[in-house]
């Protein structure tokens, strides 16, 4: 096993360099940079190849590449050009208030797809899978835009129950248990709106994984032992049933730290999402890039994750 | 398995992310004081149905019905006012803010010598007194007596020469590009050769003497308009050829503004707190916080009462709800920027100024207009705001829509209709394609308008919507026959779009009378003397037609209106007059 995750880590050096090629060679192909981006129509033409020299942006693509490249090694992701900050000192600014919301929807919606998805497997076809798989539909049909939206108007505007956006109230001075609380009631509506929207195919990728282990020979075996059905669901079927969901855990990781960028803009949550977005409309390169990247290893991490818990879960799987 | 698909995912991540970049909305990229061409950042939001609503103010000033509405969550708030605005980027340094947001912060913490009034001129403000030499070359500068940065320290004559200093530094990556003003020895201290400018001489500590080696109308704009930073604040660690001690004050500001921050959180609020010493007098309102928002939702907040003012987008809709909503003071004031349609001037069928009016007479711009803006903007036909001062409407042909006239044009350009009903000469067809952004309002309602029209005229017209940094790219290169795009601004009306070679000119346009009005105007110190020589020119560039010129809209703060005293106007933002605003219990 720990030589298999060695061997697995050591792999990951070669694909993040081949990620890393592709994506400074799709940042290098777009049109434009940071200063044709900025367009200020004060700036003369001596005064652009002045700041393109200074950023390095004059020099030849392969060489800025290997510049990079090289600072990355270093642990160096370089300053961003629109915050004037380093790009890690941004990230972590940001990514935190993007993982507090993407966590506590990650938690409830895989409770709430567990639960619904076992049920309604073991009922299928009854009124509660039905009722199940309408509301499912409903919440994975409506763009998130539309239900934030809506829900500001009802929740927020007319009943006044929680804040229209942010994350704190404005100029509150509170510290501890207040600055939670406060946090708490901004976080509500966005977590509820994630939530809505990743609960959807969760449960109906439980559902089916359920149903095919429940039509298992091993399952009526535990049956016609006499198990009690609670026994025979909750610790034959549902613990092979979940296997197959380790792979969905892997792909958590990322998402965890992306960030949401509709719904940040929406709720006006100070999330990574934005931050990513508008440095990429404005050719912010080395947050772009070093952020691009930071998620590439997030994913390759998810998915070494994954597949050793899979080995660990599933004696069959022999990792080698 | 798993792993060629997750390589797959990344794959697919970043080349969603690099397309997701076509046209988004680059609100951020507004530099709103400079002038931005950036044609996505007029993003309205909504397109509307021309529907004009009879007898109401286009422009101007539309108070609230009644102020009592208020909700509580605001006036409970007896010595702080919130403003809500798009998250400034955390630069809170006049060297290096680019966007609008991190200007409206620094308006608010730090002074310049003069500061612009509400019609584009400036007057004194750190200055008392501005002495300039007969033949333009020498500037001084006699300082307030008496005037402190927040911290208590005196703001020097010494100080402006360290803030000069600072942007003239080889390492400057900011913006400002202060070289054009020529300040003697400022090349040197650039490139390093000289430890001083010799041109900046602090005779005592409240004179200071500005030597130039070249001037234009802007200079006295170009040396007093700078903010100035504490020298023994900024100045502790500053080496020459090393701003990162200064870069790193970057959220740590100090100045000798309105306003002092007390605390800022990224991507959420930058708390104020008024400075008693402010040599204007201490402003009324004790803390003052600028709140993120975004345009899905600032309406919202105005009405919950979480924020006090908000800056939000001209649509007929959005003026309708906050008209709606009664406790709003509303102020539409026409936006420093003009849309236009450019055309590609190396290509010889353009070169014609018979079929650039043709194209103009041929384009109905006051439906496209009215579509987009409803009555919240104008067609223009000078590229210049109508509150400048250069404005002129004398003698200029408003080109209204007639395809006659612009088929009697096209005729006589030699561009007649061929078998086809396509318009040809020596053998070319009349063809455009036409570049404009993606996702943006204006170009979804040009574009029907534009097709339909230019087909009546027997054009052939091929549109295409692209991100916006690809088509600064084409325009840059020349690849291009027509675009759409919008510019900005500034108070004065030098700019170098229209003269030949200039730096913005990306159209190749030339017009020899156009480059010696520009010059001779930017050589003249008397505005009135100026006035007459931009009025020449503009009428050239009325009959020449360099771009087809669109649209002026308005921009619209939207004010609780238990604030009053706010001083606004397009050339003076609302940050210059908070110390003026009072919240009414």
């Amino acid at each position: 096993m720990k030589q298999y995750i060695i061997r697995r880590l050591l792999q990951m050096i070669p694909t993040l360099i081949g990620i890393s090629i592709i994506i400074f060679a799709i940042s290098a192909m777009v049109p434009g940079d940071y200063i044709t981006a900025r367009a200020n129509p004060n700036m003369s033409i001596e005064k652009q190849e002045q700041l393109r020299a200074i950023y390095g942006l004059d020099k030849p693509d392969y060489q800025r590449y290997f510049i990079w490249a090289g600072n990355m090694i270093k642990g160096n992701f370089g300053d961003s050009m629109q915050h004037k900050k380093p790009v890690t000192a941004v990230i972590n600014t940001f990514v935190w208030n993007s993982f507090i919301i993407g966590f506590c929807s990650l938690i409830l919606s895989w409770s709430i797809a567990i639960i619904t998805g076992i049920f309604s497997a073991k009922f299928q076809y009854s009124l509660f899978d039905k009722i199940i798989t309408l509301l499912v539909f409903i919440c994975m049909s409506l763009p998130s835009f539309f239900i934030g939206l809506l829900l500001i108007k009802f929740l927020a505007l007319d009943l006044k129950l929680f804040p229209v956006g942010g994350m704190t109230t404005a100029g509150l001075n509170g510290s501890g248990w207040i600055y939670i609380k406060d946090v708490i009631k901004h976080a509500f509506l966005p977590i509820m709106v994630l939530t809505m929207l990743s609960t959807g195919s969760l449960t109906r990728y439980f559902r089916t994984s359920m149903l095919e282990v429940i039509r298992q020979d091993y399952i009526r075996t535990a049956r016609a032992k006499g198990l009690k059905e609670r026994t025979v669901i909750f610790k034959h079927a549902f613990r092979n049933a979940m296997i197959p969901a380790i792979t969905l855990l892997g792909f958590e990781l990322p998402a965890l730290f992306g960030g949401a960028m509709i719904m940040e803009q929406i709720f006006v949550w100070p999330g990574i999402g934005h931050v990513y977005l508008s440095s990429i409309n404005m050719r912010d390169y080395p947050f772009m890039l070093g952020f691009t990247i930071f998620l590439a290893m997030l994913t390759l991490v998810g998915n070494l994750l994954a597949d050793v818990l899979y080995g660990i879960a599933d004696p069959r799987i022999r990792l080698k | 398995m798993t792993k060629k698909w997750s390589l797959t995912l990344v794959l697919v991540l970043a080349l969603t992310m690099a397309l997701s970049a076509c046209g988004g909305n680059n609100k951020a990229a507004n530099n709103e004081p400079a002038p931005t061409n950036s044609a996505n950042t007029e993003n309205t939001g909504e397109t509307n149905t021309p529907a004009e609503p009879a007898g109401e103010e286009a422009s101007g000033l539309i108070k609230a019905e009644d102020p009592s509405l208020s909700p509580a969550l605001a006036n409970n708030r007896k010595d702080t006012m919130i403003i809500g605005m798009t998250d400034p980027k955390g630069v809170f340094s006049p060297l290096f803010m680019e966007t609008a947001y991190d200007y409206y912060v620094n308006y608010s913490i730090f002074n310049t010598l003069v500061a612009f009034k509400a019609d584009g001129s400036y007057e004194n403000s750190l200055a008392e007194k501005v002495d300039i030499s007969e033949d333009g070359l020498k500037y001084t500068y006699h300082l307030k007596p008496g005037v402190t940065f927040s911290d208590g320290t005196p703001l020097t004559a010494k100080d402006y020469l360290f803030t000069m200093k600072l942007f003239h530094d080889a390492t400057y990556d900011g913006e400002s590009d202060v070289l054009s003003a020529h300040i003697v020895g400022g090349q040197e201290y650039h490139d390093g050769t000289a430890s001083d400018i010799s041109g900046i001489k602090v005779i005592d500590d409240n004179t200071v003497e500005i030597t130039v080696s070249e001037y234009s109308a802007l200079t006295p704009v170009d040396l007093g308009y700078v903010y100035i930073l504490s020298e023994a604040y900024y100045g502790k660690d500053y080496k020459q050829g090393n701003l990162e001690s200064v870069k790193a004050l970057n959220s740590k500001p100090m100045g000798s503004g309105q306003y002092k921050l007390k605390s800022y959180t990224a991507g959420q609020e930058i708390v104020l707190e008024a400075n008693e010493n402010y040599f204007n007098g201490a402003p009324k309102i004790k803390n003052l916080i600028y709140k993120t928002t975004t345009d899905s939702t600032n309406l919202a907040m105005l009405e919950s009462g979480e924020t006090d003012m908000n800056e939000i987008n001209v649509s007929e809709d959005n003026v309708e709800a906050l008209k709606a909503l009664g406790f709003m003071d509303i102020n539409l004031l026409p936006n420093n920027g003009y849309g236009y349609i450019g055309f590609n001037h190396k290509l010889k069928k353009f070169q014609d100024q018979k079929v650039r009016q043709a194209l103009t007479y041929g384009l109905n711009r006051e439906d496209i207009v009215k579509g987009i803006y409803g009555p919240y903007a104008d067609v223009i036909n000078i590229p210049e705001s109508k509150v400048s001062w250069a404005f002129t409407d004398e003698n200029i042909e408003t080109y209204d829509f007639d395809l006659e006239k612009a088929k009697a044009l096209l005729d006589e350009a030699g561009w007649v209709v061929g078998a086809d009903g396509i318009r040809e000469k020596d053998g070319e067809k009349f063809k455009i394609n036409f570049s404009a952004t993606a996702d943006n309002p204006v170009v979804e309602a040009l574009l029907p308008i534009m097709t339909t029209n230019y087909k009546d005229l027997g054009i052939d017209i091929i549109a295409e919507t692209l991100d916006f940094n690809a088509i600064i790219d084409k325009k840059t290169k020349g690849d291009f026959d027509m675009y759409f795009a919008a510019w900005g601004l500034t108070p004065d009306p030098d700019n170098t779009v229209y003269i030949t070679n200039g730096a913005q000119n990306d159209t190749g346009y030339s017009n020899a009378k156009v480059d010696e009005l520009m010059a001779k105007a930017k050589k003249e110190m008397d505005t009135e003397k100026r006035k007459v020589y931009y009025k020449e020119m503009y009428q050239e560039m009325n009959k020449d037609i360099p771009n087809i010129f669109l649209y002026q809209r308005n921009n619209m703060n939207a004010i609780n209106a238990r604030a009053q005293g706010f001083d606004i106007s397009p050339y003076k933002d609302f940050p210059f007059s908070l110390y003026q605003v009072e919240l009414q219990q």
